[in-house]
């Protein structure tokens, strides 16, 4: 029993702690200029802890902050906002 | 001395920020810095973009290669339309001054806009841009310019990029109406530069920066 409450606690925690990462497609995304500016904008986010550009595969990673997440509808906010247009969103925890 | 003076200008500018074509706008929050020294004269504009398609700053102008007209003008620049695909992207921008014309001491008002449509890839690039300028009783004039370009490897933004450019120049208020220019232009991060050989034999040397 006491495992069982152990356990429960345990897998509690790491759902509140954990953090996400977000590995989202940009469209249009073709420049240096283009990746700096996701980049900083994604950084502004609070839920953000670190952000990097692959601008080869026009892929953008996004590590969230613990706890924290940005929602399909704020990735296409932002995305949108830099000027750009998103594509597939895929999830990792 | 005018010249001299716009270039120490651009010289303590390009120092003030420590490094320095592109697109006229730059992501929300970003200022951008460009310093074009060519056929037509040596500019300088700073830009704050405040919308995702609206910047706004100064354009500051020393005309050469015909009537030496220094021009001072505020400027928005406007991004009409964009098309953002899976390999590229296509942009209709305007960009658009009102300020003062210097001519021989005399000041004129100073009017004009321009429209770049251009499409990049990561292998090509191509631009076209037509400019109509009004500086008073002094000039009327309608410019043109096109670009293609072709980058040999691609890497990745934070690495040297580089493109091999060819451009044409259209300026009949100009000595030289038609200048083609080869050209090189390296990017790294947000840092522009690029350097050409006009027809017209004169060295053209451009830089950005974005902050």
């Amino acid at each position: 029993m006491n495992k069982l409450i152990t356990l429960i606690i345990a897998f509690g925690l790491t759902t509140i702690v954990s953090a996400e990462t977000i590995h989202t497609s940009v469209n249009g995304m073709v420049c240096a200029f283009c990746a700096t500016g996701i980049e900083k904008t994604f950084r502004k986010q609070p839920e953000v802890e670190s952000v990097k550009v692959d601008l080869p595969s026009k892929q953008v990673t996004i590590k969230t902050k613990p706890g924290k997440t940005l929602s399909d509808a704020k990735i296409k906010e932002v995305v949108t906002y830099s000027g750009y247009a998103m594509g597939k969103i895929v999830r990792e925890k | 001395m005018k010249t001299q003076t716009f270039l120490n200008l651009a010289f303590i500018t390009f120092a003030s920020v420590l490094v320095t074509e592109g697109k006229p706008l730059s992501y929300v929050g970003g200022t951008m810095v460009m310093q074009e020294n060519d056929e037509t004269g040596h500019t300088l504009s700073l830009d704050y973009t405040f919308t995702p398609t609206e910047a706004f700053g100064v354009y500051i102008k020393q005309e050469e290669n015909g009537k030496e007209i220094f021009m001072f003008t505020p400027e928005i620049n406007t991004l009409l339309k964009r098309w953002n695909l899976p390999d590229g992207q296509g942009n209709i921008f305007n960009m658009s001054g009102a300020g003062i014309a210097t001519y021989r001491g005399s000041n004129q008002p100073s009017l004009w806009t321009a429209f770049l449509a251009d499409y990049e890839s990561r292998r090509w690039f191509l631009s076209y841009e037509p400019r109509f300028v009004w500086d008073g009783n002094v000039e009327k004039s309608v410019w043109q310019r096109a670009r293609i370009g072709f980058a040999p490897y691609l890497a990745n933004y934070d690495a040297l990029n580089t493109w091999i450019m060819f451009q044409v120049d259209h300026h009949p208020a100009k000595h030289d109406h038609f200048v083609a220019t080869p050209l090189i232009r390296f990017f790294y991060k947000t840092y522009l530069f690029e350097v050409g050989y006009g027809s017209n034999q004169h060295i053209m040397v451009n830089w950005q920066i974005q902050f």
